[in-house]
Order: structure tokens, then C-alpha cells, then sequence
């Protein structure tokens, strides 16, 4: 009897779950229908799809990190920095051999860093917002050296070869996406270490009397954000070509954006998987600047205040249901 | 095979300088159960604790089937068939009730790397029907579900060891009666599999009915093993407590005994889905208590009267008399003398996290500050705090103590005595004795008895139909969320007759 009602309530629940991010994608699409006819087609035309779309790619991967790092309850303020300082590997060794060295630039230092950061958290027990915020300085502090460096400077300030840039690219900017998609959205809901990151940001006692070793999870996150954040460098480097050097810990606004992107897919997720929900809001995040340029809103900090409300009246929107007190 | 399943000889335990077990002897046989009962801080949940590998040992030995056992983590306990329920652990809210149940041991579930939900689902549904258990979707995340359900899916996720050993610590008292009933049936149904069982729980009645033997514990050290069915109830309190306790625990009068002012009024009060159409007064100096089985909406009723419930599910009114104010949210509750202790008093009640003076101070910061400045002053604070620490004799090292670092008792004694720092008109009780042990039990139902003499109004809202009839001028009985009955106080009413119109 027992395990009817479970079923029961579960295939409900399940017929209910497919009506939300069907009602939610027309009218995402409607609202762009209606913009373009408000723009005398300039929104919907092909080559800014296509621009929307390119745009949108290499901040999901951060949005994906910030999924894993926030489920288990920890915050880094470094990744910013972390980028920049991969941007330039891959970027100098780029030039040097090619599309590989793009990759291996930019995957080798992403990911030693973010298992760095994580060697950190793990084993000092400082607070992470803390720890990131210090080592956000340190790394910025790297960058800048490099930059002024007397033998480094040419190699980190010159742009990307254009021939190595195809991976920023599409379609193959979309095809590394679809098959990130796939293997993120896999690790995250369909294992035991997705599901051991979400246990120890839930509950770490329970987790701890439930056996699983937190300290060896928490370095599993960190190799899955250093594998997110490297891919996220080396599109970011081959999408852009360049990247700028940041101090005063000005790489944190690097972040800003993904973490506008995260915000928006944890506002969606009681309907929409997070994972799924990051790509569908980023491209719902450019679409509404790449709306605001049309609409001859300036780039910058009027476009960012568009952005804030944007998001609050998003959020008004998705939590409207909301019970008790949200922190 | 050896007649005793475990053997424990000699076994110490210490948290910094305290000595939380010693010297301990136990023995557990092949198909018993055996009870361990103690006053809060005596040692029990303790000593579970290291038989199910969450803490080491720091001197003597276990035996398993006669092998040493020396567990290093509930999964190596869990490898030698042992697995217990915890009384404060409790679940991931974030993740769902049936991945609860097998967290940490989800590799069977998957294939190459990829875990298969279905299949995972399937066996938590298997060990809730082999079990009898009722259960929540599994789907669906366990935070904001209730204690109850949590508890089944901590229940799901021992048996889903299939031990040969289950420790149950202070499981049944987070039950409603049917809930415990199909309890008592698995205890039953394990005992003649051949299994064994100890169970830790604060109700000596229900101790003495369902275990073979208890042994009582006393500052973490074992006084003495009694055979349940030769013992009585007054011998284990005395042998918890260390000399003679006299007097009942409840009420020793048979008569409603109330002022004729009515203090609360509620009408049609209904909670969609939850409760419909309640309707009751509440005199003052009167006890009005609450009772049914599961999903009665007993415990939603206390939470609507408090105003905690969402509004737009809410209709019906809550009127207090004595300043003909009507209650629609926890704040105008508050201001107006009503106070509210909940069942699950970790997450609903106290700040856990914050220390004694701040969970005393809270309640009553808009009696105590500055009616011109609208500051605290932190010494009136203090004081009050202080005050109540001596009155109810918190065991504490000091008023910036932390709560979590309590015992069940002294937290409860917290949650409930800083309601009675003010001038309360109305007290709603939602269990308030779960979790506590003999002493803090009695000292709560004297609290009560004192308030009723100050002609506080009292809704006792409890999982427990002796502390009901015990204490209660006036009972309401629920089920599926209406009124089936109301009885008043008398010699001749029996638990037989409430779980009569309960059913």
C-alpha cells in the first residue's frame, strides 16, 4: 500500500514537472517574437543568434563550477583570477604549438589551481570566502607580474593566434557544450560523487556518520571545478583572443556574470534541473544584452544595473511560491 | 554459535575531561531486546554510538559472534550486520528520501559510474513494504517533511543493512501511535528472526513492554540489568536517579478543574489539506489536550493557532479573550502573551547555533528593551537569562553556552522556560516531553501543574496518549484532520476508550 502511494504521488509529480519548462520556454520564446517585431527584426536574424550563442558559451562553464561548489557549501572568490592566469597559459602556449596548447594551457593551469584552492579549503579549515578571497590576490598579483615581466610581458599581452581560436568558435564551441552538458548533467545527478557534494553541503554530520570520507569529496569537487574552470579558460581565450590583467581584486567582476547565470538556474531549479537550467539561462542572460545594445542602452554600468533588476524580478517571479524564511 | 550476539567488556569513552563511559559491561543476546534507559547525559546514546562505529573507544573491548569488533565508521559497522537510528542525526534535506536511504553505499546502484534511481527506489520501496513502514515519496526531498517521515526514512536506511544487530535511540517517541504500533510489529517480527535489538527510549512503561531485559545507566556507568517483566517502573526511576523518587509524574486529581473565562477561542479553523473546520475553546487554568494518529493534524494545530501556518491556506478564526485580539500571524501571537513550544525543537524552536542567553533573551526582547530607545541592554538580558538558568536548573558551564552543545533535556528546558521569563496568557505544548529523560519529564509536568495555577491556558498537543490522560482536563481527539471526539478528564477514562474514537 505504502509503496503505491509512492508511486502514485511520484508519476503525479512527474506528469506535473514537464508543464513548468514547457510553459516557461514558449514564453522565453514568445518574448523574443515579440522583441524582434519590436526591433524591426534585428534581434532574431541569424548572425545575431549565432553571436548570442558564442557569447553565452564560455560562462556556463564557470555557472557549472559554481553548481558543484556551492552544493557543498563552500565559495571561491579566486576563480576570477584563476581565469585570467589560464587565459595567459593558454594563450602563451597556444601561440607556441597550436589548438592543443590552448587546451593544455588552459586545462593544466585552471585545474591546478582550483585543486589548490580546494588543498586550501580542505585542509585549514580558514573559511573559503576567506582563503578565495586572499588568493584571488595572489593570483591577480601573478598576472600582473607576468604582464610587466620583463620576458613573460610579450607572451601573455599578445593575442591569440586567430588560426588556434576555433574551439571559441561554432559550431565547435556548441559541440563542446553538448557533450559538456551531457557529462556534467551525468556527474551531478546520476552518481555517487554528485550526490556525495550534495550530501556534505546539505547535512556534513549526517554525511560523515553515513561514511563518506567529506575531506576526499571535497578534493573530488575541486578536480571537477578545476576541469570546468581550465575548459572555461580555454574557451574564454578563444572566444576572446585576449584576456585583460586585473588587480584589486577587480578579476572577482570576471565571475560576475556566471554567477548572475547560477543565481538564475537555482531561482528555475524546482522546475528545472540546475544543470540544464545553467545553458538555458545564459542564453536568456546575453539575449537581454544583446536586447539592451539594440535598444542603445551603453555597455557597462547601466546595462549591469539592468542586469540586477532583471534578476530580482526573475527571482519575484520564481520564488513567488516560496514558504518561510529564504536566506 | 555463541548465545550472545555482542559482548562489551569493560569499555571507556572520554570527550576532553569528561568521562562519558565507564567502565562499561553489557551483554546482548541472540533474538533479545534490550533496553538502556538513564537520565540525559547518562551515557546511552553514547555507548550506541560506539557500538555503531561513530565514536572509537578509548579503553576495553566489543565482541561480535565472538570475533572482536573494533568498528572504525558506521559502513564497518554496517559490514558486520549492526545499524542504528539516531536520535538527533536525522537526514540530507537537500537530497531525496530515497537516496537518504542508501547515502554512502550507492555503488550496487550503479553501472559504470552511472547510478540507476529506479533500481535504488525499487529496493527502498521493497524494505518499507517487507518492513510495513509508511514512508514519503521517495522522489522528493526530505526538508519539509516531518519529523515523523524523516524518522521512517532513518528507520528505512538501518534496515536497508538488514542487520542482525538494530540500535534504535529515542525513535519512538518522534511517532504517532500508529506509527509506533508498526514499530513494536518490526521489533516483534525481528525478535523472531533471531535478531537483536537495543532500544533507547525515555518511556519506561514502553521500555518495560517491549524489551526483555533493561539496563540502567547512570554518569556513564551501568548501575544494573533488571528482566523487564519482573521489574516495575518505579524501581528502574529509582535505580536511574539513585534513591527513592516519590509522587506521580501527572496530575493526581480526577476532575476538570478550570475557570470559567475562556481564554481562547477558535473557530472553523482549517488548513487546506491539513485540518478542516476546528473549532474549540480553551478556559484559563484548563490543560486542552490534543491527540490522534499521523496525519490527524494534531501538530498543525498548534502551529495555526500560533499563526505559523501559510495565510492563503488558512481560514477560521483565532481569538484571545483577554485583550479580544485575533491572531493571524506569529508576530501578533507573540505581543500578545501567546507562547508556542514545537515538537522538533532543534530545527523549529531553538537557535541551535546561538548561545543560552540569546534563545532566552529572544521571546522576550519587546518586554525588556528601552520602550524610548528601543535598546537592548544587554545586562537585563543577562539577568534574565541568569534568572532562568538557576530557576530550571539548566546543566550548563554558563549562559554563553551554546545549545547545541545540551543535552535533549536542558535544551528543552531552554525552549520551554523562556516562555515562562513572560507574562504568557496562552502556552501551546506540541510534545513538549519528547527526547527527555524521567527528571526533566517531571520537572515539566510540575511546570505545567504551576501554570495551571497561575490560570495559564494550556494546549497540550502530544504523541503520547499516558501524558494526554495524564495531564489533560479535556481531550480532542482528531482524525484525518477533523474533530472525532471530546472527552473530559475523569477516573474512568482509559487509553483504551481515546484510541477508540481515534481508529
Amino acid at each position: 500500500m505504502q509503496t503505491d502511494l509512492t508511486k502514485n504521488v511520484s508519476m503525479d509529480e512527474n506528469r506535473r514537472a514537464w508543464v513548468f519548462p514547457l510553459v516557461f520556454i514558449i514564453v522565453i520564446v514568445a518574448a523574443f517574437v515579440i522583441f524582434n517585431a519590436v526591433a524591426g527584426g534585428k534581434f532574431l536574424t541569424l548572425l545575431n543568434i549565432k553571436n548570442i550563442i558564442s557569447h553565452a558559451v564560455y560562462p556556463i562553464f564557470i555557472a557549472w563550477g559554481f553548481c558543484f561548489l556551492f552544493a557543498c557549501g563552500y565559495t571561491d572568490m579566486s576563480i576570477g583570477g584563476v581565469i585570467v592566469l589560464g587565459s595567459f597559459a593558454a594563450c602563451a602556449l597556444g601561440n607556441q604549438i597550436g589548438v592543443g596548447g590552448v587546451v593544455i594551457g588552459g586545462m593544466l593551469v585552471g585545474f591546478v589551481l582550483m585543486f589548490v584552492n580546494f588543498l586550501i579549503f580542505t585542509y585549514t579549515k580558514i573559511p573559503s570566502w576567506i582563503a578565495g578571497i586572499s588568493l584571488a590576490l595572489i593570483y591577480e598579483a601573478i598576472a600582473f607580474a607576468l604582464k610587466t615581466g620583463k620576458n613573460t610581458s610579450s607572451v601573455v599581452t599578445s593575442a591569440l593566434n586567430s588560426d588556434y581560436r576555433i574551439l571559441g568558435q561554432l559550431p565547435w564551441s556548441l559541440v563542446i557544450l553538448a557533450v559538456g552538458l551531457v557529462l556534467v548533467y551525468l556527474l551531478y545527478n546520476r552518481t555517487n560523487i554528485g550526490y556525495n557534494i550534495r550530501s556534505i553541503g546539505g547535512n556534513k554530520k549526517v554525511s560523515q556518520a553515513m561514511g563518506i570520507d567529506v575531506n576526499k569529496t571535497l578534493l573530488a569537487v575541486g578536480v571537477i571545478c578545476g576541469l570546468l574552470i581550465g575548459l572555461a579558460c580555454v574557451m574564454q581565450e578563444s572566444y576572446a583572443g585576449q584576456t585583460s590583467v586585473k588587480t584589486g581584486l577587480t578579476s572577482i567582476n570576471m565571475i560576475f556574470q556566471p554567477l548572475a547565470i547560477y543565481l538564475l538556474a537555482e531561482i528555475l531549479q524546482k522546475h528545472i534541473n540546475i544543470i540544464i537550467g545553467v545553458p538555458i539561462c545564459s542564453v536568456i542572460l546575453y539575449s537581454v544584452f544583446n536586447m539592451l545594445t539594440i535598444m542603445k542602452v551603453p555597455s557597462g554600468t547601466l546595462q549591469e544595473a539592468f542586469l540586477g533588476a532583471f534578476i530580482i524580478i526573475f527571482a519575484l517571479i520564481g520564488q513567488h511560491s516560496v514558504k518561510g524564511v529564504v536566506k | 554459535m555463541s548465545e550472545n550476539i555482542l559482548e562489551i567488556r569493560g569499555l571507556n569513552k572520554y570527550f576532553g575531561p569528561t568521562h562519558a563511559n565507564v567502565d562499561v559491561d553489557f551483554t546482548l543476546k541472540r533474538g533479545e531486546v534490550h533496553g538502556l534507559i538513564g537520565e540525559n547525559g547518562s551515557g546511552k546514546s553514547t555507548l550506541l554510538s560506539q557500538i555503531a562505529g561513530l565514536y572509537g573507544s578509548d579503553s576495553g573491548e566489543m565482541k561480535v559472534n565472538g570475533q572482536p569488533y573494533k568498528p572504525h565508521s558506521p559502513l564497518d559497522a554496517y559490514d558486520h550486520k549492526i545499524a542504528m537510528v539516531m536520535q538527533e542525526l536525522g537526514v540530507v534535506g537537500s537530497l531525496p528520501a530515497g537516496i537518504n536511504v542508501f547515502l554512502g553505499r550507492m555503488n550496487r546502484f550503479s553501472k559504470a559510474g552511472i547510478l540507476n534511481k529506479k533500481a535504488l527506489y525499487k529496493e527502498v520501496a521493497d524494505i518499507l513494504e517487507k518492513w510495513d513502514l509508511s514512508a514519503p515519496p521517495l522522489n522528493r526531498n526530505t526538508d519539509g517533511m516531518s519529523i515523523e517521515s524523516r524518522k521512517m526514512i532513518e528507520l528505512a536506511r538501518a534496515l536497508s543493512v538488514d542487520p542482525e544487530i538494530l540500535l534504535l535511540d529515542e525513535v519512538t517517541q518522534s511517532l504517532s501511535l500508529n506509527n509506533r504500533e508498526r514499530l513494536y510489529k518490526l521489533i516483534e517480527k525481528f525478535k523472531s528472526m533471531g535478531r537483536s535489538i537495543i532500544v533507547i527510549t525515555h518511556d519506561i512503561e514502553e521500555m518495560i513492554e517491549i524489551t526483555d531485559n533493561v539496563t540502567v545507566l547512570r554518569d556513564g556507568a551501568v548501575v544494573g540489568t533488571v528482566i523487564s517483566s519482573e521489574t516495575t517502573p518505579d524501581e528502574i526511576r529509582n535505580m536511574m536517579v539513585g534513591r527513592e523518587v516519590e509522587g506521580g509524574y501527572y496530575r493526581d486529581d480526577y476532575a476538570p478543574d478550570f475557570s470559567d473565562k475562556v481564554e481562547l477561542e477558535v473557530r472553523n479553523l482549517t488548513v487546506a489539506g491539513e485540518i478542516e473546520n476546528v473549532s474549540f475553546d480553551v478556559h484559563e487554568g484548563e490543560i486542552l489536550g490534543f491527540c490522534g494518529l499521523s496525519d490527524s493534524g494534531i501538530h498543525t494545530v498548534g502551529q495555526a493557532v500560533y499563526g505559523l501556518t501559510d495565510k492563503k491556506l488558512t481560514s477560521g478564526t483565532v481569538h484571545l479573550m483577554h485583550n479580544d485580539t485575533y491572531v493571524n500571524n506569529a508576530t501578533t501571537a507573540l505581543r500578545n502573551n501567546v507562547g508556542y513550544v514545537p515538537k522538533d525543537r532543534d530545527n523549529e524552536a531553538l537557535m541551535i547555533a546561538a548561545n543560552i542567553r540569546d534563545n532566552f533573551g529572544l521571546p522576550s526582547v519587546h518586554v525588556i528593551r528601552n520602550k524610548g530607545t528601543g535598546f537592548i541592554h544587554p545586562g537585563k538580558v543577562k539577568k534574565l537569562s541568569n534568572d532562568m538558568v538557576d530557576k530550571l536548573s539548566v546543566k550548563t558551564t554558563g549562559i554563553y553556552q551554546t545549545m547545541d552543545s545540551l543535552s535533549g533535556g536542558n535544551k528543552q528546558k531552554v525552549n520551554l522556560g523562556r516562555w515562562l521569563a513572560k507574562d504568557i496568557k496562552l502556552l501551546i505544548l506540541d510534545c513538549p516531553t519528547r527526547g527527555v529523560d524521567v527528571g526533566v519529564k517531571a520537572y515539566i509536568y510540575s511546570i505545567m501543574k504551576e501554570a495551571k495555577k497561575d490560570n495559564i491556558a494550556m494546549i497540550l498537543i502530544s504523541d503520547e496518549l499516558t501524558e494526554v490522560l495524564g495531564m489533560s482536563d479535556r481531550i480532542i481527539v482528531m482524525k484525518d484532520g477533523k474533530v472525532s471526539g471530546e472527552m473530559d478528564r475523569s477516573e474512568d477514562l482509559t487509553e483504551q476508550k481515546v484510541i477508540g474514537v481515534m481508529i
